[in-house]
């Protein structure tokens, strides 16, 4: 009866989907509303104006910034959230938590073994997101699965033993903090908060310091996330 | 039919919306319910990323060789702040479940809403 029910709803929706989606512009038509506007303006403005090769970056970081400092905001919430939610929650039983499967030995040493080629990576990814396809989330994802990967391969304490107390809660607060740092020499030296200067090596610096500040915090906030969830 | 083939991209999202809308309203699992809701995000970010390209553009990095097109890159910038909000809230929707298992030892929706009208 449910699934009967869930099926005529989901085919009402998908009929007004389909009328919806049939009538926008054909896809890659380079004349639809995605193409013009200030899209188009962003291009036009290149790296010049955008401060970033990467355009996708220059969006982010520099025309948008305040969206984006919304969103590393989203993200830290996020974490407080999980923490407060699982603080109440009584502890797993001690002889459940022994009956996880361990992994094994090989699997174990093969996380050790690529763990410093995922780092290497990821702050490549972080470091060139200005110019190449990457950019600081990207990156901090890479350094987040690695944590997870060696929280899981080697046992989570190994982990939350690297960062104590002060540092860690630091680390994690890393992404807004560098965008209010960033923002506030913004304003500093352009006159309006998220403001980048002119062209130049300064400018270079900010949007690295950027994408390294929310690669790092970002990979520290899943870390947290996946350490919080798998305490249970 | 000709629109429908002209527009393939839309409708493949249309189909893995109505899939992960499908698993949100039939499943009681309360895991399986969001992962129907992870499936929905992810039709609307690929549509988002659709309407932002272009026949035989480039990237838009403007460091390597200049073609005469550009994919747009606003929405690529769009979609990764949606992407980094669908993590936000699905980790918060995963530390809620796991509280709830851990207070009522189900994550069934139907057995819960059972237990709280008896």
């Amino acid at each position: 009866m449910r699934r009967l029910a869930a099926a005529l709803a989901v085919g009402l929706v998908a009929l007004a989907l389909l009328a919806g989606l049939l009538s926008l512009p054909e896809p890659g038509a380079p004349d639809s509303p995605a193409q013009r506007h200030v899209s188009a303006a962003y291009v036009e403005g290149g790296a010049e104006a955008g401060g970033a090769a990467n355009l996708v970056t220059a969006v982010l970081l520099n025309y948008r910034g305040l969206d984006t400092f919304g969103e590393v905001l989203v993200i830290f919430s996020a974490l407080l959230a999980v923490l407060v939610v699982l603080a109440g929650a009584p502890e797993s039983e001690p002889d459940q938590a022994a009956t996880r499967l361990a992994p094994s030995p090989v699997v174990a040493f093969i996380v050790r073994l690529t763990a410093p080629f995922m780092a290497a990576f990821a702050a490549f990814v972080m470091i060139s997101g200005a110019e190449l396809p990457g950019g600081g989330f990207q990156g901090g994802v890479v350094l987040g699965a690695m944590a997870i990967l060696l929280a899981v391969a080697m046992g989570r304490e190994r982990v939350t033993d690297a960062l104590q107390g002060g540092a860690r809660f630091w680390v994690r607060a890393a992404a807004p903090l560098t965008f209010v740092l960033v923002a506030t020499i913004g304003f500093a030296t352009t006159g309006w908060w998220f403001g980048l200067p002119g062209p130049g090596p300064w400018r270079d610096a900010l949007v690295l310091a950027l994408d390294i500040g929310i690669g790092i915090g970002g990979a520290a906030v899943l870390a947290g996330i996946f350490l919080a969830l798998s305490r249970r | 039919m000709e629109t429908v083939l002209a527009h393939l991209d839309y409708v493949a999202v249309a189909v893995v919306f109505c899939t992960g809308l499908y698993i949100l309203l039939a499943r009681q699992n309360l895991l399986k319910k969001l992962i129907g809701l992870n499936i929905m995000e992810t039709a609307v970010f690929a549509f988002i990323v659709t309407t932002g390209m272009v026949d035989d553009g480039d990237p838009p990095l403007l460091a390597g060789d200049l073609g005469p097109a550009f994919a747009s890159p606003l929405p690529h910038a769009l979609v990764l702040t949606g992407i980094v909000v669908a993590v936000s809230m699905t980790s918060l929707a995963l530390a809620l479940i796991v509280r709830i298992h851990c207070e009522h030892g189900t994550i069934e929706l139907d057995e819960l809403l059972d237990r709280d009208g008896s």
